[in-house]
């Protein structure tokens, strides 16, 4: 019993010593895949997220010069984690709203349990799956980055006006993958293209020759990849090259990642294209990776310009709603519903000003206009990519 | 309100405590009293989860279901599941020693998360199961997860008293007997094969009532629930540290690492920004070290197993013996 006494002596010391400064600051929560799968990637997206919070601190702070905090907690990418770290983050530190968490299945059972209960708003900057979009969330719940059906669905529109009419599909099988493929299978087929192979694949395997050949044998000469591009896409993709099961490649933004380019060279990826999200600003993309760059981050990491914008629209929302949870929903719908004085990234004394005088504002993200639909989601802006040198070039724009 | 939050984050953990404390009973019977080395606990929470899951919810196209049951049903009903999966595997695996058993459950549990990920028509696969209704789910933050600790505790308390009553008779006796010295108790008529498997049978029902809880808790499943660093080891460290072979000692075990790893993130947050994203992963380093600790200087566990009048022998148990309670 003594461990245990020691333990809940400990837990009463970590809380009192955070329960006094909780009025002085304003907190939102920053809840991440630390630990666990994402954890490459993580840790640049709370960078980029800490970006806008010392941002805002710079510029005059938030509400009455209050400093803004940013309380990092770890999700770990499963609900285990996710919802302790949500309880914690609610409860113990107050947070008024949260950034997160990152992976889907973790953002499901955190808002469930957790933050749709205590009406916490949260915004995921990376929790692509489709059942987001159907939580009955009393209208808390928001992403920055688009559902995967959109991408899906995008792409398949586009590699129809391009003239592939037939094509495999080989996805990594979690819930990005699946999600993407359903999407794009669905739409793919209502416009009258057919599907020669569908598959689902597992990750991080040594080879995947019988799973192209499997999908080579529906004799389409295009493969869709639906896959990260520093994983088991790259495997795939090298697989498919090295022992022409398909002649064209075609990635979601999961493989418009550097790895291929570096590993397999730009010379045999001529027939490679990705689809991605891009900024439809571009000055506000820009502004962004140079504020970005500034502080050592990396700005093409993957959903640091989603974290970003996350994090700054909420600080946005709170300055207009004042220190209180229940507004900062509907604060949020009003601070970029696409009317009103434009607002850049970082613009953050500016958007305050215009706030204390009642101006309609409307943020424009770095990685999109972030005009929130019903269901809190957006819609996003993709483009096709193709390599060129060591890099990627846009060749089309996405509708 | 500064108290009500301790409250709701005290509640939550308790929670937490108490479907984990049964997924540590679970094992308990299969590892601490008839040392059935079971790697497997992730397959049986899944099943049970799930089980639950497709019982409880209202019909969604492309997905088997739509059963609506109460969700007393899905629970019993997650128990019920978990107990079959159980019982081919046992009939095959039991016979193996205890480390190919382990070996044998790691890849049954493997099978099973694989097929959740896989089987959209089934568990909708990768995106999971969402709308699970919890019940008093409609009440405010607070009241509704005390109305379902009350649920947790209530369930906890039945399944420990069940437990404790089982092992207190002969039955309890029996498996110890099994365990320790397996050639013995085959000499005294015993049918070891078939108690083994009662066992793990009875074991794996409990882990399977564990993972209905948490789905009926979060209202929500996805596979990345079933990741068996989550719901495997967790619970092995969970019960060693706490002590195998004493229920009390699982539950306390439970207690302790749940409380440990929740609370050392509030310690850590205290450090600046740049050390605090870094001590994130200490955490993690911190549980294994905890283990190591333990093995070290208190092999036993926590609450060792208590030692009645029927006191186990020493010496020269063949077949499969917890190693934490010799020495």
């Amino acid at each position: 019993m003594k461990t245990l006494r020691i333990a809940a002596l400990a837990a009463l010391l970590g809380a009192t010593a955070l329960a006094a400064p909780a009025h002085a600051d304003v907190k939102i929560g920053l809840l991440g895949g630390i630990s666990g799968p994402i954890a490459a990637m993580a840790p640049a997206m709370i960078d980029s997220a800490n970006l806008a919070i010392s941002q805002v601190n710079e510029a005059g702070g938030i509400l009455d010069g209050r400093k803004l905090i940013g309380v990092v907690g770890d999700s770990a990418c499963n609900p285990q984690n996710a919802t302790d770290a949500a309880t914690k983050a609610v409860n113990l530190e107050g947070v008024i709203a949260i950034v997160g968490p990152h992976c889907s299945g973790a953002v499901l059972a955190a808002a469930n349990s957790v933050t749709i209960p205590a009406g916490v708003t949260i915004v995921t900057p990376s929790g692509t799956s489709p059942e987001i979009t159907t939580l009955q969330d009393n209208d808390t719940v928001f992403r920055t980055v688009p559902s995967d059906d959109y991408q899906g669905r995008a792409l398949a529109r586009t590699l129809l006006e391009r003239g592939t009419t037939k094509v495999a599909v080989a996805y990594l099988n979690n819930d990005y993958g699946k999600g993407l493929a359903e999407a794009f299978r669905a739409e793919f087929e209502e416009k009258g293209g057919e599907i020669a192979g569908f598959a689902a694949h597992e990750g991080e395997r040594a080879s995947y020759r019988s799973n192209l050949a499997d999908l080579a044998a529906g004799g389409a000469d295009t493969l869709v990849i639906l896959d990260y591009g520093d994983g088991s896409g790259l495997t795939m993709l090298r697989q498919a090259l090295e022992n022409g099961f398909f002649e064209n490649f075609v990635g979601g933004d999961g493989m418009k990642s550097d790895a291929p380019i570096r590993e397999l060279g730009a010379d045999n990826l001529t027939t490679f294209i990705a689809s991605a999200p891009v900024g439809q600003q571009s000055d506000a993309l820009e502004v962004f990776n140079k504020a970005f760059s500034d502080i050592g981050g990396d700005p093409n990491a993957i959903f640091v310009t989603t974290s970003y914008d996350a994090t700054f629209m909420l600080a946005l929302a709170i300055e207009k709603a004042g220190a209180d949870k229940s507004k900062v929903s509907a604060a949020l719908r009003e601070i970029s519903n696409g009317e009103g004085e434009p607002i850049l990234p970082g613009e953050w004394a500016k958007a305050k000003e215009l706030i204390a005088a009642g101006t309609a504002i409307d943020y424009r993200g770095a990685a999109g206009e972030h005009n929130f639909d019903e269901a809190g989601d957006v819609p996003g802006a993709y483009a096709l990519f193709k390599v060129s040198g060591s890099t990627f070039e846009v060749i089309a724009e996405m509708e | 309100m500064e108290w009500l939050g301790f409250v709701n984050y005290a509640v939550f953990m308790a929670i937490f405590i108490g479907i984990y404390a049964l997924l540590a009973l679970g094992l308990n019977i299969q590892w601490g009293y008839t040392g059935l080395f079971n790697a497997g606990i992730a397959g049986f929470f899944a099943v049970g989860a799930y089980t639950s899951a497709i019982l409880t919810t209202p019909f969604v196209p492309g997905r088997v279901g739509g059963f609506d049951l109460p969700v007393p049903v899905g629970w019993l009903g997650a128990m019920v599941a978990a107990g079959l999966i159980a019982w081919p595997i046992g009939k095959i695996c039991l016979r193996l020693r205890s480390d190919y058993l382990a070996i044998a459950t790691i890849g049954v549990a493997e099978i099973i998360r694989l097929v959740v990920k896989s089987e959209g028509w089934l568990t909708n696969a990768a995106r999971g199961i969402t709308n699970i209704p919890r019940p008093f789910g409609d009440l405010a933050y607070t009241m509704s997860q005390l109305a379902y600790l009350a649920i947790v505790a209530g369930v906890l308390l039945a399944a420990y008293l069940l437990v404790e009553r089982q092992f207190a008779s002969p039955w309890g006796r029996m498996m110890r007997a099994i365990r320790d010295n397996e050639d013995a108790a085959r000499a005294m008529g015993k049918d070891v094969p078939y108690r083994r498997l009662e066992a793990f049978i009875f074991g794996s029902a409990l882990m399977g009532l564990g993972g209905a809880l948490f789905v009926h808790f979060n209202r929500t499943i996805t596979p990345e629930a079933i990741d068996p660093m989550v719901a495997t080891f967790l619970v092995w460290i969970m019960l060693i540290l706490g002590g195998s072979g004493n229920n009390r000692g699982a539950i306390l075990g439970v207690a302790v690492v749940w409380i440990i790893w929740s609370v050392s993130e509030i310690v850590t947050d205290r450090l600046p920004h740049e050390y605090a994203v870094k001590a994130k992963y200490l955490r993690v380093f911190l549980i294994g070290l905890m283990l190591q600790l333990v093995l070290r200087f208190r092999p036993e566990g926590l609450l060792p197993e208590p030692r009645g009048k029927g006191r186990r022998p020493e010496a020269a148990a063949q077949g499969a013996r917890p190693p934490a309670a010799s020495d």
